[in-house]
């Protein structure tokens, strides 16, 4: 303890504390004075996930080859799913890539809160930061994984164009989306461990919903309204023609997404406020 | 006169009880409807706090007590922003720092140096503060040499003591510290109350939530005495203890302990052993317990009996006349009994003293006296150590259960 002046930086001061905030008063503010502790908590979450590993972080890489090995062996060999005249494995990894990482989001985001049970029950801060944080977290293994599949792409002779640019954009719908279904699940999952165990089969079901093991085009033409307010489907294809300028922009597909999109993560913000006050008392 | 620094104006906090026994029930969309809609039918609720509202300055040390369940936790709850209250506004102005438990969010998995960066930013520090602070967060903790270890693998004296270092380095301007913080080792316990006092040197409000008046008495000039939700005294802090204390009293009266009126016991003294009135004792000291009483008829070889209760109701000892072979034939009239106890060895912690008059042979109460309360005083063998502490011996055996003989090398190590 050295000198008691004013230090930089500092959190806090003056402020009053209510029952109830404003419907429509976020606290945002609040979720930035404590951006560091985001960036601390996602942190963990990335060097906890490859501590006591012998491989470490080489799983990070190792783990998406090793699907991609299966998921080709069983779809592209066995089944002979068609991929848009691309190698099934290039078309495989391309659509997983994008599809792990929302997944990954997805269900931190959710059981995050539960998780740090501890934290809530003892500390304050905006609790918004935890399923930030889970969503934030798994950028990490994405970046890695992204590294493996331009070697990837390189060995198939695929070279990256202009259009990769796009891709940080369609990272952060993904992130987006994964954060506005986790604001919702998440605050449920507190009461009701049910979303936990829900979870896995949710996203199974999601995964087989999005066009990450076959095709757009084999979606029964009558079938591809409904099939596209999937916010997943603009995402992926976008995904797929930034990198291998497979097909061309759906710019409906990816409109409904956008709008999808933000329907949910607004409401998530709201629910997940009005139920964060009573988090401590019933996680 | 220093300014406010938390302003608690009507505070009220309402529990839901059973909320989740019916949602067992009602099946999870209808309670997810519900949820969203706050309905508030059918549950049935319990104010955990009413209607508090108190004043705390920058620079004063407010003790806040009251027995379990009074809402005590709960307060700081709220006032560290952890739940917050169904009723009242609350003005804090400061940087709030609260104690409830140190060490919540270390990982057990990161190493020392990176969990402090990691506890700092959960306190709310930021990372050039928690920089800035590093070597003396170290080094006040003891743990430089395994900063780079992961802290499963710290003992747990080890942890704690990095973890409340990180918590002491917060500067806080208001500090919410709640009793359970005095664990730890002697040395360890020594600097939370030196890290308390420079608090209190740094003009910090500091809000003091304690079962042991003891402690209370040595930090706070003020008190704040919770029944049942509601704040029944604000003031200087020996009123509130003895308040404290006489409803301590009552609640066991409550018990339903009555005699049968044959005998009254007039008074009960709590003496060292030299016979001086004493409520303090050091751990090994004797007690000297006297009892005088009025015997309304003769009675048959009564047994008195002297029941040592700790704080939280806990049973720890008891001494009777029957057992220790002291009993009279017959009782009758006025008279005095005194207990010199063993050397005590309970923890230090707040006793209870009851006196008991049974009939022959453990049956019929005849009589009721009490509670008395005491202290017990150790520097380090608190409720942790268990209830009471006592060393014991030891020896090394080999397999087949015959001593070992020792070593030179042990002798010479033990010499």
């Amino acid at each position: 303890m050295s000198e008691v002046t004013e230090s930089p930086g500092r959190i806090s001061h003056r402020f009053e504390i209510r029952p109830d905030l404003g419907l429509f008063d976020l606290e945002l503010g609040a979720v930035w004075k404590y951006r560091q502790l985001l960036f601390f908590l996602a942190w963990r979450e990335v060097r906890v996930r490859y501590k006591q590993a012998a491989l470490g972080v080489a799983w990070a890489v190792l783990q998406p080859v090793m699907v991609v090995i299966i998921l080709s062996a069983v779809f592209g060999v066995f089944a002979r799913l068609p991929s848009e005249g691309l190698p099934y494995p290039v078309f495989l990894f391309a659509g997983l890539i994008p599809w792990t990482y929302f997944s990954e989001a997805l269900r931190r985001g959710s059981v995050g809160l539960v998780g740090d049970a501890e934290l809530v029950k003892k500390v304050y801060f905006p609790r918004l930061i935890i399923p930030l944080a889970m969503v934030v977290a798994p950028l990490v293994d994405l970046a890695l994984a992204s590294g493996v599949l331009f070697v990837f792409l390189a060995w198939y002779g695929i070279w990256p164009t202009v259009n990769v640019l796009l891709l940080p954009v369609l990272v952060l719908v993904s992130m987006a989306l994964a954060l506005a279904v986790a604001l919702w699940l998440g605050p449920i999952n507190v009461r009701f461990r049910d979303v936990m165990h829900t979870l896995p089969f949710l996203l199974q079901i999601w995964m087989y919903a999005t066009p990450v093991i076959y095709p757009l085009s084999m979606v029964p033409e009558r079938w591809q309204p409904l099939y596209r307010l999937n916010p997943m489907v603009g995402v992926i294809e976008a995904f797929r023609w930034s990198l291998l300028g497979m097909g061309e922009v759906d710019v409906a597909a990816i409109g409904v997404s956008l709008a999808v999109i933000s329907v949910v993560l607004v409401g998530g913000l709201l629910f997940f406020r009005r139920m964060e006050g009573s988090f401590a008392d019933v996680i | 006169m220093s300014t406010l620094a938390l302003q608690v104006r009507g505070v009220g906090k309402r529990y839901r009880i059973g909320a989740r026994k019916q949602a067992d029930r009602q099946g999870l969309l209808h309670r997810l409807g519900a949820l969203a809609r706050r309905s508030q039918t059918d549950d049935r609720t319990f104010w955990a706090l009413q209607d508090v509202s108190f004043e705390i300055r920058h620079g004063e040390n407010v003790g806040l007590i009251g027995l379990n369940g009074a809402g005590k936790s709960t307060l700081l709850k709220i006032l560290s922003r952890i739940t917050r209250p169904t009723t009242g506004r609350i003005t804090v102005d400061g940087r709030i720092g609260a104690l409830l438990e140190v060490g919540t969010g270390f990982h057990g998995d990161l190493t020392g140096r990176e969990n402090v960066f990691l506890y700092g930013s959960i306190l709310g520090m930021t990372r050039e503060e928690v920089r800035r602070k590093f070597d003396a967060i170290v080094e006040f903790s003891g743990t430089g040499p395994f900063i780079d270890t992961p802290v499963k693998r710290y003992s747990s004296g080890m942890y704690v003591r990095l973890a409340f270092s990180v918590a002491a380095h917060m500067e806080p301007e208001i500090l919410l510290l709640d009793e359970v913080l005095a664990v730890g080792d002697l040395p360890f316990q020594r600097k939370c109350m030196e890290f308390a006092k420079e608090m209190q040197r740094r003009d910090a409000a500091i809000m003091f939530v304690s079962h042991n008046m003891f402690s209370i008495k040595t930090m706070c000039e003020r008190v704040i005495y919770l029944r049942r939700g509601r704040v029944v005294y604000d003031g200087p802090t020996d009123e509130g203890i003895r308040l404290y204390e006489e409803d301590c009293r009552t609640l066991s009266q409550e018990s339903g302990l009555e005699g049968d009126g044959r005998l009254t016991v007039t008074s009960v003294e709590v003496l060292a052993e030299d016979g001086t009135e004493r409520h303090l004792f050091q751990y090994g000291e004797r007690m000297r317990v006297r009892i005088r009483y009025r015997a309304h008829e003769p009675l048959e070889a009564p047994n008195f009996i002297v029941a040592v209760m700790r704080a939280d109701d806990v049973s720890c000892c008891s001494f009777s006349t029957e057992d220790d072979v002291a009993s009279r034939p017959v009782v009758d009239g006025q008279g005095v009994v005194e207990l010199l106890t063993p050397p005590i060895r309970l923890v230090a912690e707040m006793y209870r003293i009851f006196v008991l008059v049974r009939a022959k042979g453990f049956q019929d109460l005849i009589a009721v006296h009490g509670p008395t309360p005491i202290h017990i005083a150790h520097d380090l063998y608190d409720t942790h150590f268990g209830v009471f502490h006592e060393h014991g011996e030891w020896r090394w055996l080999d397999e087949a259960g015959s001593a070992v003989r020792r070593a030179a090398s042990d002798t010479s190590l033990t010499r």
